[in-house]
């Protein structure tokens, strides 16, 4: 029986094409969408997972007055490691980590730059579960400036000598030497932690930051007992803070527990988070699966339209198996078959198509998920399953209506498809079409919002700008560099700041007098060249630009700082502030404030502009070097530059960057997103506008004769178009008037990750109604013009 | 073999009640070969599909093999149908997609015989009707009689009692029409009880009784 029904089903599926076609192609892009995510998902939940024990991060809310928002940060303190190991039982273990990029490292002559290094405390091997090739990783890191290097850069460094025991050194600072003892297999690419060398942190330091609360540098690990309630945990933490802080600092942080799981797919919400390689939102992982699903399911019910729509076709067949005695479970055993049959194509086919997007995929996310990984026991068992749900899903349900036809009804030729079997298919094409709908609003307005961050004008100039890193010896070198750069023509300024534009800048204790008490917040703040505004282009509101007897003593601050401090006298003008005593928290005698800027987007749109303070200091060694490109002489400016560079500071690498695609990267997980939603809803739109069109070719063929007989009556051609278009258009339209408060819903929660967001314009969802029932008009025109420009007496004669 | 007393079948439509069979008393022995009549839309069909179970009457008592049919349970109705019963039809009605060998194998199926048993079933069907050479041809490749002898082989394979034959020679020339019949009084002949419905005098005159119908009674 299950050959002779598999015989008759590839039969049929050869026979009628359209119908094959459609559904093949529909459940194999639908399977194929399945596929990717699958394996994005499996990527997904991987990050980490080689880490067994009951480890957290430690993460700090801070809520410093004068802040627009409090924010979670990623850091915490130098001693707060230690301090909750001693005072809490179930914290086991703590490690701190303290990322170093691009450091320069010297062993004999030879000078590496080794790309991510970490100090680290001497418990990182025994709480994380790197795996060690050499050493053992209780002890590996027991010694001040023990160190652990990669394997591949043991290679680089060392080539074939064994690295264990030899000494490298800190090129370029100051003379920290390190002692390999151990080596570590690279750190797989699922890891939220990337390191190619540890060390443990040196004795001397530990000495000198073992009081120093306040300072929020680094990143802080929590190994916990098994049993430990971090609950409970947390709500001791405020009692801890007060214990080690002063009352008012107490006040100003929160301290909460992240599981080590979450650090990478659940931290979008959390700034200064700079250890934490491709974070990923599981929102939008949960996005993806759910669009996967849909994609599929629209696939689906092509699959039971289709097979409904053409059942005149198989009624007869029907009729004439039960006359020669197929039960009703036979023939439903019969059509869920071929459905199965279906669907095997269409994973095989899913297969390729996958194979085809995966690279796309990985080279937009910049992951390397593996083809590979589908064709093992595990997964292969999932696909075989996967397609027996998928057959029987689709299948299901024609297989139940096909197999009811009675034979003395259809033998005779007197099936009537009644109305309330096309308003089942209604249904569905409604269900489709509402799916496709959400996905394209919503892919509108994704892109729409990232162009919008991309083009509004962040109330500063970025472009031309060549962005360099200065270490510490190139720092030093500032002043003549400078000198030697804007020798060059092609280069218009030459500026050098302590933090870079595009990052949540950090946070510095201010005080000032404003017009009344004295107070002190703590705000973002940055350190500048005196000629930082006019590089960039920032405009003065009130008061004036930096002037050389600025140094040290006048400020810039932003509006919004303005109007901080003048919170208690809305109604003064900001120009009152000009003159007022402001200065860092510490210092003995306050400077005064010169002018006042405009808000400019410092952070990406993602967040509101925070109170900025900006200082004029150039006497310690700045980490950033802006450089502004006269005219577009870009390569030039930057071949002067390198030559200047290799004269001034020979033993440091020249790394540079374009600031423009610095903040284009601040937006590259909304530009990734945008693009897959893009994707899978064309992809959508596809297969539901296939499926409509098989739907309108079996409409017009049943209706063959009646367009015959209008036209004989005289009806014209496009009266009869539009006669057929109408019953496939209401559903269509149906479709937008569902999918429109659904689009609504999710994007206004989507949009409140952005603080800079688009409105949410009616004419969009107009628009993509219109859209939606044009690509219906067309798909279903295609067949109903031809059926009304077809010669009547033709059609009636076949009768 | 079957007995129908008082049967009645209708439908309603627009509120009125229209008699398809009315009052239909009926009985037929086993061996009989016994030839439907009437003009058309006179309940013909109807009949035929009530003794072969395709249909219900709506009123009164159909017994087959001395069983109440109504009374009877789904499952025990096709088991009975399955076991005695042959259809064959005007339009033929083979299965496109199927060659002459697998449609007249299809019923075998449903009845659960095992695979060496159908090919030898099925062989001796086509030997019997001389289409063994084109066993692997499909319907749409064969002449309309021989369309209707596969019909025929279908519905005797599985060697039924009963065969019901509805107008199986309509769609026939007279000469196919001759050997259709004759080919019935063979199979009467070896046993099996056939009931046809024909428009022929000439091929009604091939059975032992014609029982004539006349907007859903039997005329005598
Ligand atoms: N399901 C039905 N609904 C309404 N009328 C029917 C139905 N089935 C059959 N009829 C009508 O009943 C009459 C008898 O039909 P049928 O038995 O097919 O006649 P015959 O086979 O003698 O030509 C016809 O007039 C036919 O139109
Ligand atoms: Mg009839």
């Amino acid at each position: 029986m299950i050959g002779n029904n598999f015989k008759i089903a590839v039969r049929q599926l050869l026979k009628n094409k359209l119908f094959s076609f459609i559904n093949i192609i529909g459940l194999s892009l639908g399977l194929a969408v399945c596929i990717v995510v699958a394996l994005f998902v499996q990527r997904e939940y991987s990050v980490d997972a080689m880490h067994t024990r009951n480890i957290y991060r430690l993460d700090e809310v801070q809520k410093f007055e004068g802040m627009v928002a409090p924010q979670k940060v990623a850091l915490s303190m130098f001693p707060m490691g230690p301090g909750l190991q001693s005072d809490f039982p179930e914290v086991l273990n703590y490690t701190r980590v303290i990322q170093s990029e691009k450091m320069p490292l010297g062993y004999k002559a030879k000078k590496i730059i080794v790309p991510s290094f970490m100090w680290v405390d001497s418990t990182f091997f025994r709480m994380f579960d790197f795996p060690l090739l050499k050493g053992n990783p209780q002890t590996v890191l027991n010694g001040s400036g023990d160190a652990v290097i990669s394997e591949s850069m043991a290679k680089k460094v060392f080539g074939n000598e064994d690295p264990i025991g030899r000494m490298v050194s800190w090129y370029g600072g100051d003379s920290t030497e390190f002692i390999v003892r151990g080596i570590m297999k690279d750190v797989p690419e699922t890891s939220h932690l990337q390191m190619d060398m540890v060390a443990s942190i040196p004795r001397e330091v530990k000495a000198d930051y073992a009081g120093s609360w306040g300072g929020n540098w680094l990143v802080t690990y929590l190994e916990l007992s098994d049993k430990a309630n971090t609950g409970k945990l947390e709500a001791q933490f405020p009692a801890f803070l007060k214990k080690h802080l002063d009352e008012r600092a107490a006040k100003q942080y929160e301290l909460f527990l992240q599981p080590l799981k979450d650090v990478h797919s659940n931290s979008t919400d959390i700034t200064h988070d700079y250890v934490n390689y491709q974070k990923f939102d599981k929102s939008n992982t949960y996005a993806f699966i759910i669009i996967a699903l849909i994609v599929l399911g629209i696939a689906c019910m092509n699959f039971v339209n289709l097979s409904t729509a053409r059942s005149l076709s198989r009624a007869k067949e029907v009729g004439i198996r039960k006359t020669i005695g197929a039960a009703r479970l036979q023939l439903a055993q019969q059509f869920i078959q071929e459905s199965l049959l279906f669907t095997a194509i269409a994973m095989l086919l899913a297969l390729l198509i996958a194979g085809l997007f995966l690279p796309y995929l990985n080279t937009l996310s910049g992951y390397r998920i593996s083809y590979a990984a589908l064709f093992k026991p595990l997964p292969l068992c999932l696909l075989f399953l996967g397609t027996i749900l998928v057959g029987l899903v689709s299948g299901a349900y024609p297989a139940f209506y096909l197999s009811s036809f009675r034979p003395s009804k259809v033998l005779k030729g007197s099936l009537k498809t009644g109305k309330h079997k096309s308003f089942g298919r209604n249904v569905l094409v409604v269900s489709q079409f509402a799916g496709a709908n959400v996905l394209i609003i919503a892919t509108v307005f994704v892109i729409r919002q990232l162009n919008f961050m991309q083009t509004t004008n962040p109330h500063f100039n970025k472009d031309q700008v060549i962005a360099i890193k200065c270490r510490e010896n190139s720092g030093r070198k500032y002043m003549e560099l400078k000198h030697e750069f804007l020798k060059s023509p092609d280069i218009a300024y030459v500026t050098g700041s302590f933090q870079r534009l595009g990052n949540n800048l950090h946070q510095t204790g201010i005080r000032f007098k404003g017009l009344g008490e004295e107070r002190s917040v703590a705000i973002s703040h940055i350190r500048v060249d005196r000629d930082f505004l006019k590089l960039y282009d920032i405009k003065v509101k009130a008061g004036r630009d930096f002037r050389e007897s600025d140094h040290r003593q006048g400020f810039l601050i932003n509006e919004t700082m303005a109007k901080e401090i003048l919170k208690d006298t809305p109604e003064a003008p900001i120009e009152k502030l000009l003159g007022t005593p402001f200065g860092y928290e510490g210092q003995q005698k306050l400077g005064t404030i010169v002018g006042i800027t405009e808000d400019f987007n410092f952070n990406s749109f993602h967040h509101q502009v925070e109170g900025l303070t900006i200082s004029y200091a150039d006497s310690m060694p700045f980490t950033e070097v802006s450089v502004k490109v006269a005219g577009n002489k870009v390569q030039e400016a930057l071949t002067f530059m390198q030559s200047s560079w290799k004269t001034l500071v020979p033993d440091v690498a020249f790394e540079y960057t374009f600031l423009d695609e610095d903040f284009a990267n601040l937006y590259k997980a909304d530009a990734q997103l945008s693009k897959i939603v893009g994707i899978l809803s064309g992809i959508a739109v596809a297969i539901a506008a296939l499926g409509l069109f098989g739907l309108a070719t079996y409409a017009t063929e049943k209706r063959v004769k009646e367009i015959g007989v209008r036209k004989v009556f005289g009806a014209s051609a496009h009266s009869i178009a539009l006669l057929l278009n109408r019953d496939f258009l209401k559903p269509v339209l149906l479709a937008s008037l569902i999918a429109w408060p659904i689009a609504w819903m999710i994007l206004r929660t989507w949009l409140t990750n952005f603080a800079f967001r688009i409105e949410l314009n009616v004419w969009v969802f107009l628009a993509t109604a219109l859209l939606a029932s044009l690509i219906a008009l067309v798909t279903v025109s295609a067949r109903s013009l031809r059926a009304a420009w077809a010669n009547p007496v033709s059609s009636l004669r076949t009768e | 073999m079957i007995a129908l007393n008082h049967i009645y079948k209708y439908v309603n439509q627009g509120g009125t009640r229209v008699f398809l069979l009315r009052d239909i008393s009926l009985n037929i022995a086993q061996g009989e070969f016994i030839s439907i009549m009437g003009p058309s839309g006179s309940g013909k069909t109807t009949l035929l599909n009530v003794m072969g179970m395709l249909d219900e009457a709506d009123e009164g008592e159909y017994l087959f093999l001395d069983q109440p049919v109504k009374a009877l349970k789904e499952k025990q109705r096709s088991a009975l149908y399955k076991q005695h019963i042959g259809f064959v039809f005007q339009a033929y009605h083979l299965i496109d997609e199927l060659t002459v060998y697998e449609n007249i194998e299809t019923p075998l199926l449903y009845k659960d015989y095992k695979s060496s048993e159908r090919s030898a079933m099925v062989c001796e069907m086509l030997d019997k009707f001389n289409m063994v050479a084109k066993k692997d041809l499909f319907p749409h490749q064969l002449s309309g009689g021989q369309q209707q002898l596969v019909g025929i082989a279908r519905a005797i394979v599985s060697k039924p009692t009963l065969l019901l034959a509805d107008e199986p020679t309509g769609n026939l020339n007279s000469q196919q029409g001759q050997e259709i019949m004759e080919l019935f009084k063979k199979l009467n002949s070896e046993g099996l009880t056939i009931i046809q419905v024909t428009h022929s005098e000439k091929n009604a005159a091939y059975g032992s009784r014609i029982i004539n119908l006349s907007d859903g009674r039997i005329e005598n």
